[in-house]
């Protein structure tokens, strides 16, 4: 790897080994870029930190700009704003080569991470007996819902983790963390798939790894490609991971309670009713043109739980909680199963998941706390579980 | 055996020495020439064609036996070998369905493999002892391979179209086009039609008629998909081009959300 600015009176890696922090980052816009490195160097002495960055084989981070920094180029991530198995794997080499002894990932929009944020994400895996440190954002209400509908209940359900962002682009990394995470992207990065998003939080609990979640504060998330574009990558992923890791997670292990000093986004409450009406719109033409597809799909109680708030107008629009868990879980039978294909089955349920956005938007306009009711949903996940795992052993089994 | 047909199928010698009317029995003596000839012709045809049909069956007959006893074979040596397990740890996360897994999936292979060889043999079988009889009209073999082939593309015409319908729908249903239904049949029939044509023109039928009705159905339903596509997403298409140009204003880059989903300025999915 190109050593951009190599400052002659750094010492060589071998020797600076065990200080070391490598903080990985995201390609960015200049000014972010600046904030993010202003950041960073208000929050550790210079000559601990390992620059890596995509924008380092361009010229978009000139030589001098930083010269207390050590810069060194990784390799460019892919369209996507998640963190890639290609990620992983280049964390990893660049850790070993250089001696560090802990990895900051930061993504895109770390920018908005404060001072604090970074400094506690990084201390605690270099201070800590942590592998894994784990942000928790303070989002806006209605701000992250693919996440509280399908990534974090999930999770929860089957991995027993109240971690909240399963997808975070912010992590903090033990080394043998990002050696277990390398290891398992290189299967990825193998197929030529070094685009696909991985699961940390996964990895960490079946390795039995410290996990650790910090409150860092408001986060603007990034943008990215449409929702029908990144809906089924992210889905899919994660859909493969429960797969890959279905015999750890088909013993039982209890939830741990969501107790008060485990950081959550503040409670914010919808001031301003979103508008529902296109979601609504996007279910009804789903309803009428996809049956056929979810009645592979879906059993027949579920199929009539969606007949029925079909027909509902737009202020009474309510999904359970438990027909949304059940949807989620044959979701992810089928893809199992592989019912049909893939990229259909993931495609059909992005409507199904508005219809949740909406239901859940009316639900907290109604005076209900948003992470009250995400985690409502989470219990119901936790107890469709053994749903989840019967159908799982004994898939033809005759399913009302 | 030809000798004995013969013999049994000649006319009695009797019958001409017992003549009721002369006119007549010169008519029917005749007839009844022509008759026995003809019944002789096609039961020797049907004696000279027997053996062929057998050795096409006792071939078919023993591949698939081996094929079972192969493809038996090879599930139990290949579940002892726990050869789905390396195959799992080799290719990552990409997982089988217990159904489709890879031993199940050889196993299945390497039978049906053995039935296709056996009908292979079975037919060159066939063939060498028909030849030889060399009666039937000799194009009637290379016309079943054409069935065979037209049965191919009937399957994956079909396949295809399902395929290609199902995409369409839900792609366009995410997109909220209310004519989703409508495009996802029009590309299935579509689809459809090609292969029917594809078939008829394999299978020789039809001729000119067939590409005729084809070209003629074929640019029907393109036309009326254009003129459907066109008419219905005008609004789409302006709000996407409104939607680009505020977004590239702003900001230089893609709108997180697609103008379909709908999603207000509050939401955001990720």
């Amino acid at each position: 790897m190109a050593t951009v600015n190599p400052i002659p009176d750094v010492p060589p890696p071998s020797e600076r080994s065990g200080d070391g922090l490598l903080v990985l980052l995201a390609a960015m816009p200049q000014e972010q870029r600046e904030s993010l490195l202003a950041n960073l160097m208000a929050s550790f002495p210079a000559e601990a930190l390992l620059i890596a960055s995509p924008d380092a084989i361009s010229d978009a981070l000139p030589e001098n700009s930083y010269p207390s920094l050590r810069i060194v180029a990784a390799p460019a991530s892919g369209i996507s704003w998640t963190l890639t198995a290609a990620d992983f794997v280049n964390a990893s080499q660049l850790a070993e080569k250089n001696g560090a002894r802990a990895i900051l990932m930061l993504g895109r929009e770390s920018s908005s991470l404060g001072v604090s944020a970074l400094r506690d994400l990084a201390n605690s895996v270099l201070t800590a007996s942590t592998d894994l440190a784990i942000p928790c954002y303070d989002l806006p209400p209605h701000t992250g819902l693919v996440n509280s509908a399908i990534l974090y209940p999930l999770t929860s359900a089957l991995f027993a983790s109240r971690v909240r962002f399963p997808l975070a682009v912010d992590l903090g990394l033990s080394l043998r963390m990002a050696e277990r995470l390398a290891g398992a992207a290189q299967h990825f990065t193998r197929l030529n798939q070094g685009e696909a998003p991985l699961w940390p939080v996964n990895e960490a609990t079946v390795a039995g790894f410290a996990i650790d979640q910090l409150e860092v504060g408001p986060h603007v998330q990034p943008n990215g490609p449409d929702l029908n574009t990144i809906f089924p990558l992210v889905t899919g992923a994660l859909f493969s991971d429960i797969e890959a890791k279905a015999a750890f997670w088909q013993r039982f292990r209890p939830l741990p309670p969501a107790l008060s000093t485990v950081p959550m986004p503040s409670a914010h409450t919808a001031d301003a009713a979103a508008d529902i009406a296109p979601m609504l719109q996007a279910f009804q033409l789903a309803y009428t043109n996809l049956q056929e597809i979810w009645s592979l799909v879906l059993p027949p109680n579920s199929l009539l739980g969606l007949k029925r708030i079909a027909t509902a107008d737009a202020a009474t629009f309510r999904i359970s909680d438990n027909l949304w868990a059940r949807i989620v879980y044959d979701f992810l039978l089928a893809y199992r199963l592989r019912t049909i294909n893939r990229g259909h089955l993931l495609g059909a349920l992005i409507p199904l998941y508005l219809a949740w956005v909406a239901s859940h938007i009316n639900i907290t306009t109604s005076g209900t706390n948003p992470e009250s009711h995400i985690e409502a949903v989470v219990n119901a996940f936790e107890a469709e579980k053994t749903y989840l795992i019967s159908r799982w052993r004994w898939p033809d089994r005759f399913n009302p | 055996m030809q000798n004995v047909l013969a013999t049994m199928l000649q006319p009695d010698s009797n019958e001409s020495l017992q003549p009721l009317y002369t006119g007549n029995n010169s008519i029917w003596h005749h007839m009844s020439d022509a008759l026995h000839q003809s019944i002789y012709r096609v039961l020797s045809l049907l004696i000279s064609v027997l053996p062929g049909i057998l050795a096409f069956i006792v071939a078919l007959a023993i591949f698939t036996l081996i094929g079972m006893a192969l493809s038996a074979l090879l599930r139990r040596g290949l579940s002892a070998a726990k050869f789905d397990d390396r195959i799992a740890r080799n290719s990552g996360n990409v997982d089988w369905a217990p159904s489709t897994s890879p031993t199940a999936l050889i196993a299945r292979a390497s039978f049906w493999a053995c039935v296709l060889l056996g009908l292979i043999i079975g037919a060159s079988a066939f063939d060498a002892s028909y030849a030889t009889a060399a009666a039937l009209p000799s194009s009637l073999l290379p016309y079943l391979t054409h069935v065979v082939g037209a049965a191919f593309l009937l399957i994956a015409g079909t396949l295809s179209a399902r395929f290609l319908a199902r995409s369409v729908l839900i792609g366009a249903v995410n997109a909220q086009l209310q004519y989703a239904r409508f495009l996802s049949l029009g590309i299935k029939w579509l689809v459809l039609v090609l292969t029917g044509a594809m078939v008829l023109d394999h299978l020789q039928i039809g001729g000119n008629v067939v590409e005729l009705a084809f070209g003629i159905l074929f640019g029907g339903i393109v036309l009326t998909l254009a003129l459907a596509v066109g008419l219905g997403s005008r609004d789409l298409v302006s709000r996407s081009l409104e939607s680009h140009a505020e977004h590239s204003g702003e900001h230089g880059v893609a709108p997180t959300t697609p103008p379909a989903t709908g999603s207000g300025d509050s939401i955001s999915h990720f």
